[in-house]
Formats: structure tokens, C-alpha cells, sequence
């Protein structure tokens, strides 16, 4: 049984090795045509700079091994989204703002779902170094557009904002333990359990915290969010926030969940996520993190997105590619060699045939080179 | 693809939440009782019930085999609750999680010694998060039913256990010492489909908590 993978791990067989690089260029060649640079961090790093600012979760999903050199615990990178701030605040050292672009293998211990993969591949864009909203829009634009571009149909944005939470949690004075069982609740929209423990915190937070359970759908809910919630000035602004988003991109199919608080421990403003009919859960998912490169000395604003190619190439539609040109042996006849590197030239798929084969079970061929007297010409093959 | 999918156990389940599917408009063409199909339509031609054990309702609606389902608290805890909401309490299927032991046995002195105790149960982490908060060392033992005869025939010196009218415990000479917690079933939603399918979701999901008996 040498053959066989461990659990949650698979090859990407041509087909859809093919449509995972096709997702790959064309979203690349998005960002890159909007001015995120690309950049290559390492599959390993020492595990501090992995796990800043990270919760318990993510430390649970690195795998960690020890590095002969040094000593130290190496991690494999369970999330880019730290290493490419890693990178904005302290190799580039830009006073302005800074986009990057990243794509590439990460690892996780424990899959996100029992039928994910292990090895997603994830691919996402980070603006460094700007804090007012126009940021979030662009990166939300973005995200948008990758959608788009890849024709991923009937998606949904789903926004939400941490900072409703903090400032209600904090205006409440919970411990960090019955903070962590508030946000745990709230994710699940347990409004049972929410109703239990938030009887006993003082008002009006209590009722505001299990209010939030309650606040999803359409732009009115911003308008419901500020009646119910006290009308603290960090709720207000996250309140402005949010409407202005919404208000800007009215082509958009966004919505409002503001009991989404996914990533809370590095999130702190908008949080957005995506979905698509078909996959039950969020296609990709992005938000405002600022302050991540403090440990790496330098605190900026920050907001990105990222999603998993492996995933969106099973949710995306096959592009049936144009057929291959089956060619037979040149050998040392040059007028054919010479006509199958012209063909090739034009970027058409040419497989020439070994002396003794007959036919090629790779690349689907539709058409063959034929010689016609003294013509080398196409013939499409007859699929039957 | 606007259908709507609802997970549901038969038996107790089945029967409490019928009243609330009539609420929400929603009456099933078949009982599950009388006929084998797993998929039983409704007279609403975009709702479908889909008929699961009572534990895997969380996971077919997790992955988004179902939008809805109606799982025992009991269920969700030992699932864990991920890529799920669970916004309703609908306070069907009531009942209790208990731990029970053997006629005569010194329960409270077995715990205070601290000597490990054996556990028989089919609610794995509710009985380790229960006995890890007392302080209790304990050996837990899978079963899948009739938890009632480990400790009769040696296996366990106890057992966790739902109970409802106490009567199996009674009948096997058992008896409950500890309350760990009151059960009933939740609505669980997948978290997708309330935000991709809000429009028909909803209307459900507020007949239902119009209609729980408060």
C-alpha cells in the first residue's frame, strides 16, 4: 500500500492541476494589473513569526519540526497572511502604501472540514499602510473582480465588523475567558446560550452582545444595528463603516452579518467573506488586521483576502481547451520538424509521436498532421 | 437549486417538530414511520425532509446536505457545532443528561477519593468536559446503546446517560446521582445557506421560533 496518500491529501491529476494553474495566472494577472507586487515567502519559518498575533487555532494547525541548524521549532506555514506582513514591515520598510500578492502551498495539521484538503493553496492580496475605508473598498473590489474574472457565478460578500464586538465586550468588562465563550457563541449565532450568559452582564451591553446574533441580512440592518446597540463612538464609526462600504459598491451582491466575526484574534475592523451555491462554506475571506507587523517592529494598517485555488477549481466550470496536434515521428526529417516548431510557435499543443506508438493517451488530440504528397497538413481526427 | 433540505431523526423528533413544520407551512407528504424513503417530500414543492439518524443531522447539514435540521443539544456537543448556526432553542424533545450508577454504589465516596473511575457512555466529550470540571479522573468507554448494562455486568462503574422518564434506569436497578445538564432540541442551520438562501430561510426560521412552546 506504498501508493497510498495520507489522509486529506491528494495529487492534482492533469485536469485539474490544469484548471488550478488557469485560476492561478488569471487571478495573478488580475492583481498584478492592479499593482500587487508578488512576493514568495518560505514554506518554513521560525514558529513565533508564523503564530504572532495568531489565536490558539492556528497554532493547532501548524505542523512543527525542529531545525537541525539552529535548534529552534521551525513552522510550515499553516496561513501566508502573517508572512507577507512579516515582509511589509520590516524587509520593504515603504513609509507609503505597499501592495503584495501571494500564491502557494500552505499546511494544516487538522483539515478545516472533514473533506478539505490538508494542503490548500492559497491565494490572496494585502494593502499595507493606508487606514481609512477606501482601502477596504478597493481590496473588497478586488475580491469582486477575481470572482469575475474566474466566473464564479452567484456569489455573495457577506461584511461584518469586529470592532462592534470589542467595544461591546470591553464597554461590559468581561474576563478573557468569558470574552473567548461570548465570540464562540456568537459565531455559532447560539442565541440560547447567548440568552443564558448574557443576562448576567450589565446593561445595556448584555442585551446589545445577543442582539448582534440577530443583526444579518440587507443594508437595513445597519440601520437596526443603530437602534439596538448603545451608541458607544467605536460602534458608531464601525456603523459609518460599514454603511459607506455598502453604499459605495451598490453593484455588488453584499450583505451584512455582524455577529461574523471569523478571525477575531488578528481582525480588527471589516471582516468579509464569501459564498458561492455549491460549497458549504466561505470561498474566501478577507478583512482589516492592522496592526499585525508590530511584532516585526512596525504596526501598520493592513487589509487583504485570500481564497484556495484547490477548492474554487472544483467550484469553477472545466474550460474545455482547444484539442492537441497529433504529429508523427520527425526523425531526422526536417521539413516536418521544422512544421511541427512553426505550429508550436503559434502556441498550439504538438505531441510527436515516438517511433512505434500509435496513438497518444495524454493530451486529448483533435487534429493530426497528415502528409498530403508533398504537404505536411492538419486533419482533424474523427472522435467517435 | 432555491430548494430547501431539512434533516430530521424519526420518532420523538420527528413527531415534536410537525407542529412547527406546520407553522412554517410545511407538511410532509409521508410519514417516515410507515415508509422506507429517506427523502419524503412536502405539499411545499421546494421543501424536502431528509430522514438521518438523530446524530448525523449535524453533519449533513454542516457540509450542506441539508440547510436545516433538528438535532438534540446532546448531538451538537458531541459534534462540536463547526460551520453551524444553532439560533433556536425549540424546546422539543426534552430530557436529561445524567450520570447514573448501580444500586448501592457509593457514588459520592468513588468521587472524592479520587480514584479513576470507569464511565460508560455514548456521549463522549459532554462526559469529559463534565468530569474534567469536578476534578474527576475518569476511563471512558464508547458504547453505541444500552449504556444501562456495563455497570450490571462489570464493565463501568457508571454511566452517562440521557434520561427521561427514568423508567430503564429504574428497570435495570440503576440510579441517577448527578444532573450534568438539560437537553432539548435545537434548529441548526448551515452557515452558507443562511447567507445564499436568506430570503426562503428565514420565513422558517421565524415560524419556528414563533411556534416554540416557550
Amino acid at each position: 500500500m506504498n501508493w497510498l496518500l495520507p489522509e486529506n491529501l491528494a495529487d492534482a491529476l492533469p485536469q485539474e492541476a490544469a484548471q488550478v494553474e488557469r485560476l492561478r495566472r488569471t487571478v495573478l494577472d488580475l492583481f498584478r494589473g492592479r499593482g500587487f507586487e508578488l512576493v514568495q515567502p518560505p514554506m518554513l519559518e521560525y514558529l513565533e513569526s508564523l503564530l504572532t498575533g495568531a489565536g490558539q487555532d492556528l497554532d493547532l494547525r501548524t505542523f512543527k519540526l525542529a531545525d537541525q541548524l539552529s535548534g529552534r521549532t521551525l513552522g510550515v506555514r499553516a496561513d501566508m497572511t502573517p508572512q507577507v506582513a512579516r515582509i511589509d514591515a520590516h524587509l520593504l520598510n515603504h513609509q507609503g502604501v505597499t501592495r503584495l500578492c501571494y500564491c502557494g502551498s500552505v499546511l494544516h495539521t487538522l483539515p478545516s472540514s472533514l473533506a478539505s484538503s490538508r494542503e490548500p493553496i492559497q491565494i490572496g492580496a494585502e494593502l499595507y499602510g493606508y487606514a481609512g475605508v477606501e482601502a477596504d473598498l478597493e481590496i473588497l473590489r478586488l475580491l469582486a473582480a477575481a470572482l469575475e474574472r474566474i466566473e464564479l457565478k452567484a456569489y455573495r460578500v457577506d461584511l461584518g465588523h469586529v470592532g462592534l464586538f470589542r467595544a461591546l465586550a470591553q464597554a461590559a468588562r468581561v474576563t478573557p475567558e468569558t470574552e473567548e465563550t461570548l465570540f464562540n457563541l456568537l459565531q455559532g449565532k447560539d442565541v440560547p446560550g447567548l440568552e443564558a450568559l448574557c443576562a448576567d452582564l450589565p446593561a445595556p451591553y448584555g442585551a446589545a452582545l445577543l442582539s448582534l446574533s440577530g443583526l444579518y441580512g440587507g443594508a437595513e440592518v445597519i440601520d437596526r444595528a443603530r437602534t439596538l446597540l448603545p451608541a458607544l463612538p467605536e460602534v458608531t464609526q464601525a456603523l459609518d463603516t460599514l454603511a459607506s462600504l455598502i453604499a459605495a459598491v451598490p453593484e455588488l451582491p453584499l450583505s451584512i452579518d455582524l455577529s461574523d466575526l471569523r478571525g477575531y484574534h488578528y481582525h480588527n475592523g471589516v471582516v468579509f467573506a464569501a459564498y458561492c451555491p455549491g460549497y458549504p462554506a466561505a470561498v474566501a475571506l478577507g478583512g482589516r488586521y492592522d496592526g499585525a507587523g508590530r511584532s516585526f517592529g512596525r504596526a501598520r494598517p493592513a487589509t487583504g483576502f485570500s481564497m484556495d485555488l484547490r477548492e474554487l477549481a472544483r467550484l469553477v466550470p472545466q474550460v474545455r481547451s482547444q484539442g492537441a496536434v497529433l504529429a508523427p515521428h520527425a526523425g531526422t526529417d526536417r521539413r516536418l520538424a521544422a512544421h511541427i516548431a512553426a505550429l508550436r510557435e503559434q502556441g498550439e499543443v504538438v505531441v510527436e509521436l515516438l517511433p512505434g506508438e500509435t496513438a497518444c493517451e495524454g493530451p486529448r488530440c483533435d487534429r493530426k498532421l497528415v502528409c498530403l504528397g508533398e504537404q505536411w497538413i492538419i486533419e482533424a481526427i474523427n472522435e467517435d | 437549486m432555491n430548494g430547501i433540505t431539512i434533516a430530521l431523526s424519526k420518532g420523538r423528533i420527528f413527531d415534536e417538530t410537525l407542529p412547527l413544520l406546520a407553522a412554517a407551512g410545511i407538511v410532509p407528504s409521508e410519514n417516515p414511520e410507515s415508509s422506507r424513503k429517506l427523502i419524503i417530500d412536502t405539499n411545499q414543492e421546494h421543501v424536502r425532509l431528509v430522514i438521518v439518524r438523530a446524530s448525523d443531522v449535524p453533519t449533513y447539514v454542516q457540509y450542506g446536505a441539508a440547510d436545516l435540521g433538528v438535532a438534540g443539544k446532546d448531538v451538537l456537543i458531541e459534534h462540536g457545532g463547526a460551520g453551524l448556526y444553532q439560533p433556536l432553542d425549540l424546546n422539543i424533545a426534552k430530557c436529561r443528561m445524567m450520570v447514573a450508577v448501580p444500586e448501592g454504589f457509593d457514588y459520592a465516596s468513588a468521587v472524592q477519593q479520587g480514584a479513576r473511575l470507569k464511565v460508560a457512555t455514548k456521549y463522549i466529550t459532554t462526559a469529559r468536559e463534565h468530569f474534567a470540571a469536578k476534578g474527576v479522573h475518569v476511563d471512558l468507554i464508547k458504547l453505541y446503546g444500552s449504556m444501562e448494562l456495563a455497570p450490571l455486568v462489570g464493565l463501568s462503574d457508571a454511566i452517562v446517560d440521557l434520561v427521561s422518564s427514568g423508567a430503564t434506569l429504574k428497570a435495570n436497578k440503576l440510579v441517577a446521582v448527578e444532573h450534568i445538564m438539560d437537553i432539548s432540541s435545537r434548529l441548526v442551520v448551515n452557515q452558507a445557506a443562511l447567507k445564499l438562501k436568506r430570503d426562503t430561510l428565514q420565513p422558517i426560521i421565524d415560524a419556528f421560533a414563533g411556534a416554540v412552546e416557550k
